[in-house]
Parts: C-alpha cells; sequence; structure tokens
C-alpha cells in the first residue's frame, strides 16, 4: 500500500464509492470499535495518538473529548466542514474524494463520546458536496452502517448534513452551532465551552474534517503506528494545501515536520519563473506573514517551529508570495476579506475591519500618507486582544506583520 | 437558602458579593462605574460591545500542591491574564483582583469608543438622547478628543426608518449594542425585531406585520444607549434638559406602574405646561424599570380640546355654562332636599382622596354610595390580598402563581411580564382560563375549562375536596401543594359582577384551605379594571347588581369619573328616572349629557393623590403641570359642595385629607404622605448621574409606597364568604352566548384622544370560533346587526381559531355594551 | 492767574478748530467694530433654508436663559432647514440678553450670528421678545422664502455638513 494516510483516493480509483471504500478496508475500524472497544479505549486510543486538531488551533482531539461531562446527556458531535479560509481546499478534496474515511472518522468520534447524533456541517457553498454527503449517509444507512444497534450492540447512530448560508464566522464552533439551530451566525460566549453546553446547550465536540479523516486509521492500526510519521509533539501526517506563486499547486499530504523549503522547491516544484520566495502565509487570509530567508524556509512545518517564527501553522494552507507582489496590495486583500466577513457581534472587529479596510484602499489607490500607514498598524494593534472571537484577532495579523516585516512596500505606495 | 459571598478587590475596595455576581455589578456596588453598552442589569451579559474590558488577576494556585502561591510578604501571588477581560461577562471569584483605571484599561476604552464613534454619525445637536445618552456622555469622560476616521468615509445609512409607528429608528446612530433584540426576546418574548446582514452592514429589522408589533416596544427606547430608537411621540419634542420632572402613576390598570412624566412650557401651546414624554420609573416591587406602550403612550387625553373647563347646568333644555359658585349652591340644595335619597356613584379612576371625600359627604347625608362597575370581591381583598412584603421579583423555585380567568398580557401587562419571569426562574405557574393566552407557554400545567365553569375549577383546585378530577387539574393540585408561597390572580376574562364575586369568594378558599395568606407572598391579587378600584373597595364602594333600580329611585344621583348610560343601556334608561344627575367629569360622557349638573374634574397629571393598586400598594402621584382653569381636583369639588351642607371636609390639600382618611380607615392607620415618599437604595442602580448602566432612566426620589397588611396577616379573625354556585351558561335555539373580554388597546374615553395608537386599537367586533359562526351562521369580516340585552349594534365578525366554540368573545369597551355573559342573537333584517 | 485763565482759554481755542468726535446721530452713524456683537440674526444659507436647526444649544449655553427655542420637523414637503429638524419657535428675550455672544459659539451650524445693530428700544416688555420673524435674515429672493418644498433624498442628513469652522 503506498504512502497516502488521508489521500488515499489517489492510490484507490473510485473510492467515493462504498463498496470500493469497504473493499479497501473501510469501517474495520468502526466495527472494530463498535464490537471490540469501549468508547474510553478508542478515546485513549486517539489520545495516545497525539492528533492534533486539523482545523487550525491544533488542540489535541483525544484532550478535547475527553472534556465532555458524563453528567449531562445527550452528546453530539459536529464535523466542521464550513472550509472557508482562503487557501485552504484540503477538507473539499476530502469531502469530494474520500468522504466515508472522513464520515467514519465521524463516527468513531461519535463512538467514543457516546453521541447518537452527528452533524456536518457545511459552508454554504459546497451544497453540491452536501448532496454527495447526503448520498453518502443514505448508502450507509442502506448497508446498516448507520442507524440503531449498530452491529448488535446497544449503540445507535444518525448523521445529519446541515448547510451554512454562505458566511466565513459560520467556520468559528460557536457560531458554527448557532448556525445550526437557526440563529444568525455570530460566535457565541466563551465560557461555558460547547464541550459543556454546545449545542441546543448539550455537551458537543466539533472537529475539523480532517482531524476525523484521522481517526479511522489511527484506530485501525494503532497509536503508536501513528506516532511514526511527524514529530514528537505533532505527529502524523497532514495535508498543506499550497497555493499563491508556486508551479504546482494543490494539496499535499506530508509529515508534520516537513520544512517550507522541500513543500515549496520538492514538491511544490518550486516558484514560476525562478523568482524568489518574498513572503509565506502559513495560515492562509488569517497568517502572520513569515519573511522568506533561509532560516525560515527551513523551518520544519509542525505547530511548536511555526509558532517560533510568530506565525502559527493554523490550518497549514501555505500561500507562497514571490518578489514580484506588494505586500500592501496583499495585506489591502486580506482586510477585504475580513471586513465582508465580520459578523459585526463585537465592535473592534465590526468597526476595525471595516476602518482597516478603507484606510487600505486609501494606500493602494495612492491616496494616502505616511501618516495613514501608522494609523493602519494603529487600528490594527488596537484591536487586538479586545475581540470577542479569533476572527477579529485574524483580521489584523496579516495588517500588522505586513507592515512590520514589509513597511518598504507600503512607502513606495505614498506619493511624495 | 444562605447565599455564598466571594470577596475580591476591585481598585483596591475591597468588595464581598454573592457568589454569581458579574465583575460590573460588583464594582456598580462599591461606586465603581465601569462603562458599558451592551450590558443590561436586566439581561443576560453577551459580552459584544467590549467597552467593559478590564484588567483581572486571580490567586496563582501552585497545580501540585493545590495550595495558593505566595508572594514574599505572605500575600497571595496574583497573576493577571495577558489580554483584557470584559467586566460584564466575568463572574465574581474568589481573591480577585480588579483594575480598572490603569493606562491598559483607560487606552482599552479609549480604543473601543472611537470604534463605535467611526460609524457613528454624531448628530447629537438634533439627537433626542443628546443630553441624556450613554454613548455621549462615556464619550466625554473616557473618549479620544479628535477623530482620526476620515469624515467622507464614513458611512451614510437611513436615518428614519420607521420600525411600527410607535418606534422609529435611525441606522446611523446604531452601535449594534443589541439590547434592544434581547429585550424583545428575553424580556417580553416578543422577538420582532432583530438584526438582519453581518459586520458592518449588520442592521434592525423588525419581521412581524403590523412593524415591531409588541406592546412593550417603548422600553427599548429607554435602554437603547444611543438616540437610535425613538418614540414617534417624543421625535424632537424636547431636549431632554429643557424639561421638568413629576413622580406619577399609570392611570390605566391596577398594576400602578411608577412613571416621570416629563413636562415643559411650550410657546405652541400658549405658554401651557405640555407633557412630552413618559418613562417608568423604578420601582423593584411593582415594575421594576418597564411599563407597556399604553401607559407610556395613553396619556394625551388628560390635554384633550374636549375636556371640560367650565361647569354647566341644564337651564331648560340646554346645558349651559355657569360659574362655579351656582353650580356648587345648586348642588348643595339638591342634595340636601334629597337627602338620604342620594346616590352616590364612582368610578375606579378617582383617588382615595376623592373616594374619601364623597364617601364622607354622602353619608353625611345619609345617602348610598357604590362602585361603577362589574367586578367585585374587592371586599376580600381586604382579608386575604397579598400580604405585606410581597414580591413578584421574588419569586422563584418553591413559589405558585395561579391565573384564573385573566388575559394578563392584554389586562395588566406588567404583571404578565413579572409572572412571566417568576415563571422562568423557577416558580410554578398554573393557568386556568377558557381559551388560550399569552402566559400559557410559561406554564406548568394549563386548566381550560368552559366560560361559566370558573368557580367550579378553582374549588376543584383545593386539594381537601380531591374527587374526580382531571389531569391538569391534578397537576395544579400538586403545583400548590408543593408551593410554600402561592399568589392568585383572578380576572374577569368572559364574567360579569356576579362572576367575579364568585370566583373571588373561591379564590379566597382555595387560599384559606391551603394556608397561603396573611403573609408576604401569598394571597389574593384582582386583575381589576381601573387603576383604584382597590382604594374604591377599600374605602367602602362595592359595585351594585341592583344599580338600575337604585339609580331609578333616587332623587339626586351624584356621579363621579364613571359613566354608566354609556357603559349600559339599562343604567342610561334608569338615569332617566333619576331627579336629579351631578356628573364629576374630565369628558363630556353620555353620562354627562344627561346631567343637570356637570362639574369639571381635574386630570390626575394636575393634581397629586394616592391610588391602591391591585397588590394592595399605596402610592402618591404628584402634580405634573400646571392645572388648566376651571376644573377642580374631585376632592375639593366634594368638600366644597359639603362646605355649603355645613359638613367640614377638608378641601385645602390631598394631604390633608388623607390624614383624615387614614384616621378614618383601620387598614391605613398612621399612613402618611411622607411615608408613601420614602424610598431605599433599588438594584439595579438605575438613573444616577452616569445614565448608561440600565439605559435612560432616572432615580426614584419620590417614593416606592407602602403595601397595606391584610386583616389576616394582622392576625384579625377571618369571614370566610360562601362560595356562590353560578347557574350554567346555556344558549337557547337561535341564540349564542356572548362573553366580554378585556383588550388592552380598548376605545375607552382615556385611550381615545391618544391618536398614535388608533391603528392598534380593537374595532367594534366579536372574535368567533368557525365552528360556532358556521352554526350561528356568520362568515369572517362580516358585519352583521348584533342584539345583546334587546340592543343591536353594527359589528364585525373576526375568526379566531383560540375562541372557544361555545361562546364568541366581545371586548369591552369598544363601543357595544357588555356587563357579563349574555346572550345574543343575530338581527335578521327584514326586506 | 491770569496765567491759568489764558491756559484755559487756548485749550478752548484749540478744540474749536479740532474735528469733533461726536456725530449727530441717528442722522450720523458711525460704522460699528468687526467683533461687535449686536442685536441677533439667524442667518440662511444661499438657497433661502435656514440655518437654525433647533438643537436649542443657544438656550442652553445662555447665561440669561433669554432664548427660547421649540423645534419640530422638516418634511421634502415643508423644509425650513437642510437637517431633519428645524425651529419652529425661536424667541430672544431683547431684555434679558446680555449679548455674551454664548449662543453663537454654541451653535453647531453658525446659524445665529450677533449682528451690528444695536439700536433697540421697547415702549413694552412684550416687545422685547424678538421672535423668528424678527431675527431672520432676510431671503435673497421670493423664491426662496420658507418652507420650501424640496425633491426627495437630496436632504438626508440630521445635521447639515460643516466644513470648518470660518473666523
Amino acid at each position: 500500500m503506498s504512502g497516502y494516510v488521508l489521500l488515499r483516493h489517489r492510490d484507490i480509483p473510485d473510492l467515493h464509492k462504498l463498496d470500493v471504500y469497504l473493499a479497501n478496508g473501510g469501517f474495520a475500524a468502526f466495527k472494530k470499535a463498535v464490537t471490540a472497544m469501549k468508547p474510553e479505549e478508542v478515546l485513549k486510543e486517539v489520545m495516545d495518538s497525539g492528533l492534533r486538531g486539523r482545523g487550525g488551533a491544533g488542540f489535541p482531539t483525544g484532550v478535547k473529548w475527553s472534556f465532555l461531562p458524563n453528567k449531562i446527556w445527550p452528546h453530539y458531535v459536529v464535523a466542521n466542514a464550513d472550509e472557508s479560509e482562503p487557501g485552504t481546499f484540503k477538507d473539499r478534496e476530502l469531502l469530494e474524494s474520500n468522504p466515508f474515511q472522513f464520515l467514519e472518522g465521524l463516527m468513531l468520534s461519535c463512538y467514543a463520546v457516546q453521541a447518537n447524533v452527528g452533524y456536518v456541517y457545511l459552508r454554504g457553498e459546497f451544497w453540491r458536496i452536501a448532496g454527495q454527503i447526503d448520498g453518502c449517509i443514505a448508502d450507509l444507512e442502506a448497508a446498516g452502517l448507520l442507524g440503531e444497534k449498530l452491529y448488535g450492540s446497544d449503540y445507535s447512530l444518525r448523521l445529519y448534513t446541515h448547510l451554512g448560508a454562505g458566511a466565513y464566522i459560520c467556520g468559528e464552533e460557536t457560531a458554527l452551532l448557532e448556525s445550526i439551530e437557526g440563529n444568525l451566525g455570530q460566535p457565541r460566549l466563551r465560557p461555558p465551552f460547547p464541550a459543556t453546553a454546545g449545542l441546543y446547550g448539550k455537551p458537543t465536540v466539533i472537529n475539523n474534517v480532517e482531524t476525523l479523516a484521522n481517526v479511522p486509521p489511527i484506530i485501525e492500526r494503532g497509536a503508536a503506528w501513528y506516532r511514526t510519521f511527524g514529530t514528537e509533539k505533532s505527529p502524523g501526517v497532514k495535508i498543506f494545501s499550497l497555493s499563491g506563486n508556486i508551479n504546482k499547486p494543490g494539496n499535499y499530504e506530508l509529515p508534520l515536520g516537513t520544512t517550507f523549503r522541500e513543500l515549496i522547491y520538492t514538491h511544490g516544484g518550486g516558484i514560476p519563473g525562478g523568482r524568489g520566495v518574498k513572503a509565506i502565509m502559513a495560515a492562509g487570509a488569517s497568517s502572520t506573514l513569515i519573511l522568506a530567508n533561509d532560516q525560515s524556509l527551513d523551518t520544519p512545518m509542525d505547530y511548536e517551529s511555526t509558532q517560533q517564527l510568530g506565525a502559527p501553522l493554523g490550518s497549514a494552507s501555505v500561500i507562497v508570495i514571490d518578489d514580484s507582489v506588494n505586500i500592501a496590495w496583499l495585506v489591502r486583500k486580506t482586510v477585504n476579506f475580513f471586513k465582508h466577513e465580520s459578523c459585526g457581534k463585537c465592535t473592534p472587529c465590526r468597526e476595525g475591519t471595516f476602518w482597516m479596510d478603507n484606510i487600505a484602499r486609501r494606500l493602494i489607490s495612492g491616496q494616502g500618507s505616511l501618516k495613514d500607514i501608522d494609523l493602519l498598524y494603529n487600528v490594527a494593534s488596537q484591536m487586538q486582544g479586545k475581540c470577542l472571537c479569533a476572527l477579529g484577532e485574524f483580521s489584523t495579523m496579516a495588517v500588522a506583520s505586513g507592515i512590520e516585516k514589509f513597511r518598504k512596500d507600503f512607502e513606495a505606495l505614498v506619493k511624495t | 437558602m444562605a447565599v455564598k459571598m466571594v470577596n475580591l478587590t476591585i481598585d483596591n475596595h475591597p468588595v464581598s458579593v454573592p457568589a454569581g455576581t458579574l465583575v460590573v455589578d460588583a464594582a456598580k456596588k462599591v461606586g465603581i462605574e465601569i462603562p458599558v453598552f451592551c450590558y443590561h442589569p436586566k439581561m443576560d451579559p453577551v459580552g459584544m460591545c467590549r467597552l467593559c474590558l478590564v484588567e483581572i488577576g486571580r490567586p496563582m494556585v501552585d497545580r501540585a500542591t493545590n495550595q495558593p502561591v505566595l508572594e514574599a510578604d505572605g500575600s497571595p501571588k496574583i497573576s493577571f491574564g495577558p489580554k483584557l477581560e470584559t467586566a460584564c461577562t466575568t463572574p465574581v471569584s474568589e481573591g480577585m483582583v480588579v483594575l480598572t483605571e490603569n493606562d491598559k484599561v483607560s487606552e482599552a476604552r479609549k480604543d473601543i469608543l472611537e470604534f463605535i464613534l467611526t460609524s457613528h454619525p454624531l448628530d447629537c445637536p438634533v439627537c433626542d438622547k443628546g443630553g441624556e445618552c450613554p454613548l455621549q456622555n462615556l464619550t466625554m469622560r473616557f473618549g479620544p478628543g479628535e477623530s482620526r476616521f476620515l469624515f467622507d468615509e464614513k458611512m451614510r445609512l437611513a436615518k428614519q426608518v420607521p420600525l411600527g409607528e410607535l418606534i422609529l429608528l435611525d441606522r446611523e446612530r446604531c452601535i449594534q449594542c443589541a439590547r434592544c433584540v434581547r429585550f424583545q426576546k428575553e424580556i417580553v418574548d416578543d422577538p420582532v425585531i432583530g438584526f438582519s446582514q453581518r459586520g458592518r452592514a449588520l442592521e434592525i429589522v423588525t419581521f412581524s406585520d403590523p412593524g415591531f408589533d409588541s406592546i412593550f416596544s417603548g422600553n427599548t427606547t429607554d435602554i437603547c444607549p444611543v438616540g437610535a430608537l425613538t418614540t414617534s411621540d417624543f421625535r424632537f419634542g424636547a431636549r431632554p434638559w429643557e424639561m421638568n420632572a413629576a413622580a406619577s402613576l399609570c392611570t390605566h390598570c391596577p398594576v400602578g406602574c411608577n412613571l416621570t412624566i416629563n413636562v415643559r412650557r411650550e410657546a405652541r401651546a400658549g405658554g401651557r405646561d405640555v407633557i412630552k414624554r413618559i418613562m417608568p420609573r423604578q420601582n423593584e416591587s411593582v415594575n421594576e424599570i418597564w411599563i407597556c406602550d399604553k401607559g407610556r403612550f395613553a396619556y394625551h387625553f388628560t390635554e384633550s380640546e374636549q375636556r371640560l373647563t367650565e361647569p354647566m347646568m341644564r337651564k331648560g333644555s340646554e346645558l349651559v355654562a355657569v360659574s362655579w359658585d351656582e353650580a356648587l349652591q345648586a348642588a348643595a340644595s339638591r342634595l340636601k332636599k334629597a337627602g338620604e335619597k342620594t346616590i352616590t356613584l364612582a368610578g375606579g379612576r378617582l383617588s382615595n382622596e376623592d373616594l374619601f371625600n364623597l364617601c364622607q359627604l354622602t353619608s353625611g347625608l345619609g345617602g348610598q354610595y357604590w362602585m361603577h362597575g362589574t367586578m367585585g370581591g374587592g371586599d376580600l381583598l381586604a382579608q386575604v390580598g397579598v400580604g405585606q412584603g410581597t414580591n413578584l421579583g421574588e419569586f422563584g423555585p418553591g413559589s405558585a402563581i395561579l391565573v384564573v380567568a385573566s388575559d394578563l398580557h392584554e389586562e395588566a401587562p406588567v404583571w404578565w411580564l413579572r409572572v412571566k419571569q417568576a415563571a422562568e426562574r423557577g416558580a410554578t405557574l398554573i393557568v386556568a382560563s377558557a381559551r388560550p393566552t399569552r402566559l400559557d407557554r410559561f406554564a406548568k400545567c394549563v386548566i381550560r375549562y368552559a366560560y361559566g365553569e370558573e368557580v367550579e375549577t378553582v374549588t376543584s383546585l383545593v386539594p381537601e375536596y380531591k374527587t374526580d378530577v382531571s389531569e391538569a387539574i391534578c397537576a395544579g393540585i400538586q403545583g400548590i401543594l408543593g408551593a410554600e408561597n402561592l399568589v392568585v390572580f383572578f380576572g374577569s376574562d368572559g364574567l360579569g359582577l356576579e362572576g367575579t364575586t364568585a370566583l373571588a369568594a373561591a379564590c379566597m378558599e382555595l387560599l384559606v384551605k391551603t394556608n397561603h395568606f396573611g403573609r408576604a407572598n401569598n394571597g389574593l391579587i384582582a386583575v381589576w379594571p381601573n387603576a383604584n378600584t382597590q382604594g374604591a373597595f377599600e374605602l367602602g364602594y362595592r359595585p351594585a347588581a341592583d344599580l338600575a333600580s337604585r339609580l331609578a329611585e333616587a332623587q339626586v344621583a351624584y356621579i363621579a369619573a364613571a359613566d354608566p348610560a354609556g357603559d349600559d343601556p339599562a343604567l342610561a334608561e334608569a338615569l332617566r328616572k333619576t331627579g336629579f344627575i351631578i356628573v364629576q367629569e374630565l369628558f363630556m360622557t353620555p353620562t354627562a349629557r344627561m346631567a343637570d349638573l356637570v362639574l369639571p374634574a381635574q386630570a390626575f397629571t394636575e393634581r397629586e393623590g394616592t391610588f391602591v393598586s391591585g397588590e394592595r400598594r399605596v402610592q402618591r402621584y404628584y402634580p405634573a403641570v400646571r392645572p388648566i382653569s376651571g376644573p377642580r381636583p374631585d376632592f375639593q369639588i366634594a368638600a366644597q359642595i359639603a362646605a355649603q351642607l355645613g359638613f367640614s371636609l377638608e378641601e385645602r390639600l390631598a394631604s390633608l385629607v388623607f390624614q383624615r382618611l387614614s384616621e378614618a380607615m383601620p387598614d391605613f392607620a398612621g399612613l402618611t404622605y411622607q411615608q408613601l415618599a420614602m424610598v431605599e437604595e433599588q438594584w439595579p442602580l438605575i438613573g444616577r448621574h452616569d445614565l448608561y448602566f440600565g439605559g435612560t432612566g432616572y432615580d426614584n426620589h419620590q417614593g416606592l409606597g407602602v403595601q397595606l397588611k391584610p386583616a389576616a396577616q394582622r392576625l384579625e379573625p377571618l369571614n370566610l364568604p360562601d362560595v356562590p354556585e353560578l347557574p350554567p351558561l346555556q344558549a337557547p335555539e337561535g341564540a349564542f352566548l356572548v362573553v366580554p373580554i378585556t383588550c388592552l388597546y380598548d376605545r375607552g374615553q382615556t385611550l381615545l384622544p391618544t391618536s398614535l395608537l388608533h391603528e392598534r386599537m380593537e374595532k367594534p367586533a366579536i372574535y368567533v370560533h368557525p365552528k360556532l359562526a358556521t352554526r350561528v351562521g356568520l362568515e369572517d369580516k362580516q358585519s352583521f346587526q348584533l342584539v345583546l340585552n334587546g340592543i343591536s349594534t353594527l359589528v364585525q365578525v373576526i375568526f379566531d381559531e383560540n375562541a372557544p366554540e361555545g361562546a364568541a368573545l366581545l371586548p369591552r369597551s369598544v363601543g357595544v355594551p357588555i356587563q357579563g355573559p349574555a346572550l345574543a342573537q343575530k338581527e335578521i333584517v327584514s326586506g | 492767574m491770569f496765567r491759568g485763565i489764558l491756559e484755559g482759554m487756548r485749550q478752548t481755542l484749540r478744540s474749536f478748530f479740532e474735528k469733533p468726535v461726536t456725530i449727530q446721530y441717528p442722522e450720523q452713524k458711525r460704522p460699528v467694530r468687526a467683533r461687535f456683537k449686536g442685536r441677533h440674526v439667524l442667518k440662511r444659507y444661499e438657497n433661502g433654508l435656514e440655518k437654525c436647526i433647533g438643537c436649542a444649544l443657544c438656550a442652553a449655553a445662555c447665561p440669561a436663559d433669554a432664548i427660547f427655542v421649540e423645534a419640530a420637523e422638516n418634511t421634502d414637503e415643508r423644509r425650513f432647514s437642510p437637517g431633519e429638524r428645524y425651529a419652529s419657535t425661536y424667541e430672544i428675550n431683547m431684555l434679558r440678553c446680555i449679548y455674551c455672544g454664548f449662543c453663537e459659539d454654541a451653535c453647531p451650524t453658525e446659524a445665529i450670528v450677533l449682528g451690528d445693530n444695536y439700536e433697540l428700544s421697547f415702549m413694552d416688555r412684550a416687545a422685547s421678545i424678538y421672535t423668528k420673524d424678527m431675527l431672520l435674515e432676510p431671503v435673497p429672493a421670493v423664491d426662496k422664502l420658507t418652507p420650501q418644498s424640496t425633491p426627495p433624498g437630496v436632504f438626508t442628513r440630521s445635521v447639515p455638513e460643516m466644513k470648518d469652522p470660518e473666523d
């Protein structure tokens, strides 16, 4: 069997069909779990594997599951398929081409926390995929893999899809829960955290699609096997979505700890026209800009090492920016995105993104002054640490790091 | 149950507050003001505006030993988080250290205010909130001096969006704090407004038809921290600092909501004092900080052009204006002649002072005095009314509330609100009614009966009578048995005088048999039609079943604040036989038109007095405007007539009348105006100089009132009346049953002059269940001649699935006289 | 002794040939100083609309409580000022006024200006109350009288836009 753990469809054609998936060892892990393992054992296996959330925060998945109180029932599991980060397209490939592995992962996590209902929350633009997932769920129900008393045990499970209405903020877990409940997609106040009061006020686990897709191989082959990939603190494989000024953009499944250089030059085929890399955004539009130099290019991409560069790895959507790009232009793009996507619940984000967009637009159009650069930086830092959810914080990352590291690009736009 | 107290330090002030208190409230309690916009002490925190960011430190705990880490000097080491925290969402914890004044916090406040102001139009010079605006105040105190945001980049949004005909929205001024949205959803369960869009495009929209369809909508303008929501009544009316404020009471229902009346002298009104707006006055035992829209807007009758201004006497067939002297003399000489053949009829709108002087005058003559109304049972409240110290705001687990025959949402909106909130806090709510009401969804148990079975239903709730009862009643009994406290509300939904009197007796029996009387938070509350019906009962006035014959036999009928001729054709007929009719009124009512002598009375805004609320709280109202020339206070008119007859009644001041009243009435013994004007600190603190904590409102300096002790609480023996049985209501062939119901916006004399509410007022119509309609032969929206008690009126049919199948519902005071359940027919139009 | 008399006569004689400081008021009037604060004028825009938006800040600022304002709402059919509201009543009691100019400072739209007119006299106290008609600047042309009927969507601001104050 070839190297893919998650993108197995690249080896096996038609893996999105249930019979093909079953023929290739599909649902063995789920069967093993339901028939031969206690929920706690599943949880322990995942905890031992050191699997960390692939949605961006990198929180240990097993630990997250263990937070659910056993006094309050029912429990829910929600798969976050609201993949909306610019430059991130890993979940989409999994959902389209390897949906059963993700669904099996979701079912395993449901089993681990003894949830009888799981939801797949998809972004509004994934309506076609949602139809496909509905088909998959119907196939599973027809095959007796979902429903009452699975494999003769007492465990019952139903899955449902829920389509969003096209809001980036609904990728934030509490806003996502609001959206499922039928409310306006705005983040909730925390605490209480979803682990204690989530969907409909009940304990809820929310996991990224890719995270869940990692679970079946872990259960099937064990935590020790999984730890053979990646680094000590960031074990396992990760799908890196590579885009920007790159010869071969796309999804690359690599062990965590692969360096930027390897991803860009070995796998991504380098920069078009042999240009130099100017900056890297490691987490889509929410990234702190990484100034590309030998030191940063040789940094391994795992949660700890990237953080050393002052930039979280996030969802590992690596956007490569070559030296033909003016960073101010890039910053304006991100700021405009966040202005459009801010939910408007908290003041700094609602007003700050709007203001930053105004200033950035002014700078790009050549109407700005040197003072505006300071003002932009000032507004960004004024927002930091004050927002209700992470979106507001993220919106300032590219601005602040862009001005800190590439101030000259901004100054070049100011008419003197 | 002892509440656990938590000790913390806020800006070096040691504070001890109950566990669960939020930091912002704890700070407020020791006089430290943390600025807020989205937070409101009556609502759940959301932490949206981020203005209340403070630095919070907690004692460090050694993970290994679970012991607090100590500093060198032995004090616990405090660890501060990297980020500021929102004081409005963080509950206090032991040993917490809160810093609200340091540079980091001040900087954060400035930053947030700058953000809020980027989108704000700064049209303070014309904004109605200007001068009492939290945003204005907080900007002056904490905000930046200069704007860095370019004026030309400001959002330009709609300035005048009518959410409904009562409330207008200015989208530019809105700071998206969601106080209004949350108020409508959490507090009054009318989620008719909400947010649409997102980000900077976030805007308030209404999705009801008609717009902003809520009877509490006006409150959103008080809690709005900017001038985004304004009432169409007050819009551009006056600047806040130009107005004088007077404490008053709402006169529209028995709740007795405390009001502040804002008044200004106006050139366009010829230099007269004009009421500009009415706002709630905080009284946590009565209306907290809310009032309904009827209370807020329906004050225009006091300024109506139709007010009577001169005494009028019948000379020939015409009523002609005469001097007060002549009028008083005429009244006195007639009354003297009539002597014991005098009958005084008073309405529940009069103050205690008026009622006292009127009954003193009448008894002096040896005549009889009665109350005009179709609801009885008030005398029982003197025995088992709610005990002194009752506060619905304290009701929670372990308390029960029974509501019988009353649609509180329509009849006494603020009671509805407080009962609903009590149920949400965990009190057991039992609703017994003949038709679905807005209270049902908060009730633990809903008992549905047919009109006519009210008394039976309440009697069956007495546990010791437990016989073969339905499941709902069983649940009701369980609820009552399991409760430490029980309050019973009874109303007149579908009932007349006979029915309500019997129902009151049944309710009293229930309370006495379950031992829920004679102490605080227990007893009976009547949902009266008027503000001071309870006061009239206290002073000995009773409604008379045989009023028509009494009026017909009287030589002089002295009618004050009542319109028997307009309300009941039978009484109009009787009045034609009365010797001489004196009417003391605000308006030329149908009764006044029949009168021989009409005496103009002052409106409540022009004078002072006291009312007794349904909860038997005696409360004071103060003069708000300078009286228009002509009318006199009712108590004064009565005293001046008495003076002509040689009795000494107090005519100078209401307070002096009250002094005599408290000497004469044991229930009022010892009460003085000074006592009624006493206040104590209430929580939340609203309306001090900051004006932001709970929205725009002003401190209550003018009195919280005093709740009377019922006889049972004074340990006097009870006098339990027999519970009469009511004859069953059966409609013979060709007829159908019509019962009276009460609607909030009726077409009564005190409501009609408020043109703002006309769109929401009830039309002359009956609500009929489609099945009943089919049986009777009525169609939806059809107008037909309804024959009721021999009188035919044109009414419209409105199909209502919620109406019972056995009876059609006819709102009171919409132009079709109805006193109680009655048989009706559809008039056959010949030809 | 003569010396003193002569000195006085000389002074008188010199004054006799000097230009007189007095003028023949009221036939003759001397122009006032640039910052003179005389009777108030309520200004208009060039299109004839009143600058006053009825905010009553002048009344609030007035230390003598001489100003009284009542506001009403503009409509496009009956427009007095460019903003949302206008002064339906505007009165200044000239007997009370101390000509301090605080009202001018308080005005957010530069509507009230203390003018050059100092010739105020009244035969009775009621006449000292100047109403809006008396205070308003004359219209530049007959068609620019207020109220005007204006096209919808033009005047949508609550307070007309103010550039940095002149002077």
